[in-house]
């Protein structure tokens, strides 16, 4: 499809009124005064629609709400790569190769867990690259050990061959679910990019993403005490710091507080950073670096709008749709009260 | 293209073409340019209406709105 040129235009005014269409502050304030039940009703009369009668005669509550969610993103996706051409359609497969690594990651720990085969598939999301037959290859594949041989015809194949002596040594997940992140983030800036115009800005924006996801694996490691070395899990590609500087910060909370106020990030995240000082808990500030992305790329698809910065600003956004929605159902299920939930949802 | 086009007018000042021609190509070019701005804005109102046929007349007229640099062209004809 290369050899097309890309239809910016016409994606843009598809994704523009998709974005629109998404699910505003009160609605989810309606959401979060219903049941389950209610929340299953509400989503049939939204774009939501067709996942929920599908899915309806089979599963109920919660169970319906999370597999109608996984498909409409899944489908959602797909819509946006059959849409596209030439360049763009290059660029967004890219970016949502996200789903493959998730897919990937999916059916290892499934595997590892001895999960049932039809509870990993109720659980991929098939919105990536992967073809559906190729992930049923890997859910019938016996073990972990087979499951990486046939990785390797894959993207993620280097990266995940090179990490297997850890798994076997270790016996834990960890190496190989850090090695298929990192083969995606390095993946997505692997060309070289031109320094000016929107294809910069696209890199500007995948690098903040990488420093943000470096900024939330090292607060993790700091904050859990354990015994790991970050630069295991720093991710190539950003421009906040280098595997020796975060191996040097991740022993010191201050440090890397102050290290973070003094960024490019600082004079977006000040609230947040503040928040880290005094709360013991970590999840205001995740929140505040995804508020900062998303408003980072509806900021960019201002800039440039005829560009893939639009596409994936609503990328992000269904993502967060979707994650809400998860959040309010789950939260309904195990009882939690409305405050509650509020609180650790992420609001648009 | 500005070159090709300097070259015109530079042969419209020694009289070579005439002007009724001259008015030919403006209206030429002008519909050229109204053609390359209603690709862009007839592909952005396709999007629109198939997530939406509501907005099948808004994108009808601002598909057409480039053409009034035509009719505009026109109007050179009449003048020379």
């Amino acid at each position: 499809m290369t050899n097309r040129s890309a239809n910016y235009e016409y994606v843009v005014a598809r994704v523009r009124h998709r974005r629109a269409s998404l699910f505003a502050e009160e609605d989810y304030r309606k959401l979060l005064g219903m049941g389950l039940g209610g929340i299953a009703r509400f989503m049939e009369e939204s774009p939501y629609q067709a996942e929920i009668n599908d899915l309806g005669a089979r599963y109920s509550g919660v169970q319906l709400i999370e597999y109608a969610l996984n498909r409409n993103l899944a489908r959602a996706f797909d819509d946006l790569l059959r849409f596209s051409e030439g360049e763009l359609y290059e660029l967004v497969a890219r970016y949502l190769r996200k789903f493959d690594a998730w897919n990937l990651k999916t059916v290892l720990r499934g595997r590892f867990s001895d999960a049932e085969d039809e509870e990993i598939e109720e659980n991929l999301i098939d919105a990536g690259e992967l073809e559906p037959e190729f992930l049923d290859r890997l859910i019938a594949a016996p073990d972990i050990e087979a499951i990486v041989e046939i990785i390797e015809e894959t993207t993620f194949g280097d990266a995940v061959v090179e990490a297997y002596p850890d798994y076997e040594e270790t016996g834990l997940l960890t190496p190989l679910e850090n090695a298929i992140d990192r083969a995606y983030y390095e993946g997505l800036l692997e060309d070289q990019i031109p320094d000016e115009g929107p294809m910069a800005l696209y890199a500007e924006f995948l690098r903040t993403e990488i420093d943000f996801r470096n900024v939330r694996n090292v607060l993790r490691i700091v904050r859990s005490g354990a015994e790991i070395d970050p630069r295991e899990y720093f991710i190539e590609g950003g421009q906040l710091f280098d595997s020796e500087e975060i191996a040097q910060l991740a022993t010191d909370q201050d440090q890397l507080i102050t290290h973070l106020r003094e960024s490019r990030y600082g004079k977006h995240l000040g609230p947040a950073i503040d928040s880290l000082d005094a709360e013991a808990n970590l999840t205001q500030f995740e929140r505040a670096l995804d508020e900062a992305l998303l408003s980072f790329a509806d900021r960019l698809s201002h800039v440039y709008p005829l560009s893939v910065c639009p596409v994936l600003a609503y990328i992000l956004a269904k993502e967060r749709e979707v994650d809400n929605i998860r959040a309010i159902a789950h939260g309904k299920e195990t009882g939690l009260d409305r405050s509650t939930i509020e609180n650790e949802l992420v609001m648009l | 293209m500005l070159e090709a086009l300097t070259n015109v007018a530079g042969l419209l000042a020694q009289e070579l073409i005439s002007p009724t021609a001259a008015a030919a190509l403006a209206v030429g070019l002008a519909t050229i340019g109204a053609g390359m701005a209603e690709r862009s804005i007839g592909a952005a109102a396709m999007g629109a209406i198939a997530e939406d046929e509501d907005l099948f007349g808004q994108g009808l007229i601002l598909t057409v709105i480039p053409e009034t640099l035509v009719i505009l062209a026109l109007v050179t004809i009449f003048v020379v």
